[in-house]
């Protein structure tokens, strides 16, 4: 069905791009992209929308959602997403599966919260990238990142 | 046999009926076969509907009579009722039945070789490839095949469902048992095939039945009476073959399968543990078949099946067996007895019950309701015993234990076949999980997983991997899928090569494996090298799984003897993983 492989990330890593901070220590291994299957889809990750959105953009809640909400939206989007649903179309299977690998995440307290530590290092990465945009959101602090100095960005 | 099958099938194709009725809805029946009973249901428009064969029956005998050039399937039992068959014809050696436990096995299978007190012939020769299994004609074993049987089966099913419908069935849902590997899944499709209908969907037995759990769980929400909180449901679900349990979350009409777990003892396991009880020298007394030995073992067969079936509502039973060769049986069987012999598949009823707990991360106290399906579960040690283990008084009880799977998949097709029913009784979604690990041969005989149990389909995981010999420039991917921690202990699926590897020291090499399940259940598995890079590198390798036709007993054991350790992977260590 799906006939070029397509990035899906490991389960508790999920959608968390691939200069994590658990990276910086490996110097040598830095420049080489981590996970075999992004090599592969390198083009299709491209494609993407540029920030990489986070696990709870992808079920559409904040960040401080409460387990009910999170299991509540999982099976909102599961009806309109799941194949059985969205049928054979390309991609429904990989939407489907981004979908659940952001439930499985959030609705385990454990993994929540090591998602949690990772994705606002991230955050602070992104947020200092020259983009116009998300510099300004993040300044403006609609969300609760905190500011960092530009020491702790490893990738950019 | 087959070309029967072929002909029987064309015949219902040019009734007619399809002329008349030009766009007939062409909805997914479901069909639960059972090892020992078969059901069929479809959604008539308005709600599930059974169906009943001429003699008024939901539940069908699952056999095939064999009788001359004259089959007939226990779906209309012989017909008239002047030729009805007895449940003595039927353990005359001339019916091939318990078609469930036998396909998809080789001979050196535990199923298969019990199967051996069955009064039709099972031969093993116990290396590996698929049983012979032939029916008494005319005082001569003629031979057959599991998958043939259910076939003729299905075939005559189908015909009934056409007869009541008034028009063609190519679509349907099945019930399988959890403890299925995908090879033996195969096997029911080819059946199915055989029979001119198409597989829509293979549901596990228990899934089936969360799927109506969640219909009238939305039912009662329309209601006003559901709170429309999650509800917590655990399944357990023992036939004649197998015995299956799942936990299932429902809430909005999703039923999500939290986990599941199976194994294969079920009724029939009860059965000859009973029999050997009852008479201690069966097996001596009964060991090659002849008219007399078949016959006899057919009265203690009914004798003690009828016992059973009495001990679930009394406190003992009296068993008086004539064995037509002098011989008499008479035995008192009592409860606590009957517990006894029976000991080791309680406990491996628990033991599936307590792990699926494990992996759906529940405690007892967690689950709202505890259905009981199947016709086992009317034995009171296995009530007593899933209640006491879900700490629950009651069991829950809108369900008929004998009809709850039939009717689940009978919603399934109508879902499937994309029918919506106004008052939103067909809203439903089941998120499905796989029921065993999947994974490949590695560190050894080492199984690695990379897809592991109970994990939600579509699934898409990978794994990295490296060489063991220094300059390896192949190495062999064989697929296994099952709970053993040794590969050897799980089924094997396929197998296939990566060639051209660059030459360099063991363990530096990374290749990828990557097993995709998408949304069909379809499972691919792609393969290749991702270190190093560059164009001296070969393409990755995508195979569809299973690609084993038969034998799979041996072909391990082949490639083990061709290649020895040549070939072999090792799982690379995290720390070295980037």
């Amino acid at each position: 069905m799906i006939s070029a492989p397509l990035r899906v990330p490991a389960p508790n890593a999920a959608a968390v791009p691939f200069c994590s901070a658990s990276l910086s220590s490996s110097a040598p291994r830095h420049r080489h992209k981590p996970k075999p299957s992004t090599i592969r889809c390198a083009a299709a990750a491209a494609a993407a929308a540029p920030p990489a959105p986070t696990l709870y953009d992808v079920l559409g809640l904040r960040a401080g959602a409460t387990v009910r909400e999170i299991k509540a939206a999982y099976r909102r989007l599961a009806r309109e997403r799941h194949p059985d649903v969205a049928g054979a179309a390309p991609g429904a299977a990989a939407e489907f599966v981004r979908l659940h690998d952001a439930y499985a995440t959030l609705s385990d307290p454990d993994s929540r919260a090591r998602y949690d530590r990772v994705a606002v290092a991230v955050a602070v990465a992104v947020a200092q990238r020259p983009c116009a945009y998300t510099r300004w959101a993040a300044a403006t602090g609609s969300g609760r990142r905190p500011r960092r100095t530009w020491e702790t960005d490893q990738c950019w | 046999m087959a070309e029967q099958v072929y002909t029987v099938a064309s015949d219902s194709e040019t009734t007619g009926e399809d002329k008349s009725q030009p766009s007939f809805p062409d909805v997914a029946i479901g069909i639960d076969i059972g090892t020992s009973k078969c059901s069929v249901a479809v959604w008539n428009g308005h709600q599930v509907e059974l169906l009943k064969n001429t003699r008024n029956q939901h539940g069908m005998r699952s056999y095939v009579m064999f009788k001359d050039d004259n089959l007939s399937a226990g779906v209309t039992g012989g017909a008239t009722r002047e030729n009805a068959h007895e449940e003595r014809d039927i353990l005359s050696g001339s019916a091939i039945f318990n078609m469930k436990r036998l396909i998809g096995r080789t001979d050196t299978d535990e199923v298969v070789q019990a199967s051996k007190a069955l009064p039709f012939l099972v031969q093993t020769l116990g290396i590996g490839v698929r049983p012979f299994i032939a029916a008494l004609v005319n005082n001569m074993w003629r031979s057959t095949t599991p998958e043939e049987v259910l076939a003729i089966f299905l075939l005559e099913l189908k015909a009934l469902v056409e007869m009541h419908l008034k028009h063609p069935v190519r679509n349907a849902v099945l019930t399988i048992p959890v403890a299925f590997s995908r090879f033996q899944q195969t096997r029911i499709e080819r059946a199915c095939a055989m029979a001119g209908l198409h597989v829509l969907r293979l549901m596990p037995e228990p899934t089936a039945v969360a799927l109506l759990y969640a219909q009238q769980q939305q039912q009662l929400m329309h209601d006003n009476m559901g709170s429309g909180i999650e509800k917590i449901a655990l399944i357990f679900n023992m036939g004649a073959g197998y015995c299956d349990v799942a936990v299932a979350a429902t809430a909005g009409g999703v039923s999500q399968i939290r986990a599941l777990s199976g194994c294969t003892v079920g009724g029939e396991d009860i059965l000859q543990n009973t029999m050997r009880h009852v008479l201690p020298n069966f097996d001596s007394l009964y060991a090659g078949q002849t008219m007399d030995r078949i016959k006899s073992m057919g009265l203690v067969r009914i004798a003690t099946q009828d016992a059973i079936h009495k001990l679930a509502n009394q406190e003992s039973v009296e068993i008086n067996v004539d064995l037509g060769n002098g011989q008499q049986v008479s035995k008192v069987l009592d409860h606590s007895e009957f517990e006894q012999v029976n000991r080791a598949i309680f406990e491996k009823c628990e033991k599936i019950i307590n792990q699926c707990l494990v992996d759906a991360k529940l405690v007892p106290e967690d689950i709202n309701d505890v259905i009981l399906v199947g016709g086992c579960s009317r034995i009171p040690r296995i009530r007593s015993l899933v209640l006491g283990l879900c700490k629950k008084e009651v069991s829950y009880k809108n369900v008929d234990a004998l009809e709850a799977a039939v009717s689940g998949a009978a919603l399934e097709g109508a879902i499937a076949s994309g029918v919506t029913d106004p008052s939103g009784s067909l809203d439903l979604l089941t998120i499905q999980a796989t029921p065993m690990n999947l994974g490949i041969r590695a560190d050894g005989d080492g199984f690695a997983a990379i897809i592991p149990r109970n994990t939600t389909v579509p699934a898409r995981r990978d794994m990295l991997f490296t060489t063991t010999h220094d300059n390896q420039t192949e190495a062999l991917i064989a697929v296994y899928e099952g709970e053993g921690e040794r590969a050897e202990d799980n089924h094997l699926l396929g197998y296939f090569k990566i060639a051209g590897i660059p030459p360099a020291p063991k363990g530096s090499v990374e290749i990828s494996v990557c097993m995709d399940i998408d949304a069909s259940n379809v499972l691919r598995v792609f393969a290749g090298v991702v270190k190093p890079q560059g164009p001296a590198i070969p393409p990755f390798i995508e195979v569809r799984m299973p690609t084993l036709d038969d034998g799979h007993g041996w072909c391990g054991q082949a490639l083990a003897k061709m290649y020895g350790k040549t070939l072999d992977l090792a799982v690379l260590p995290k720390k070295l993983q980037p």
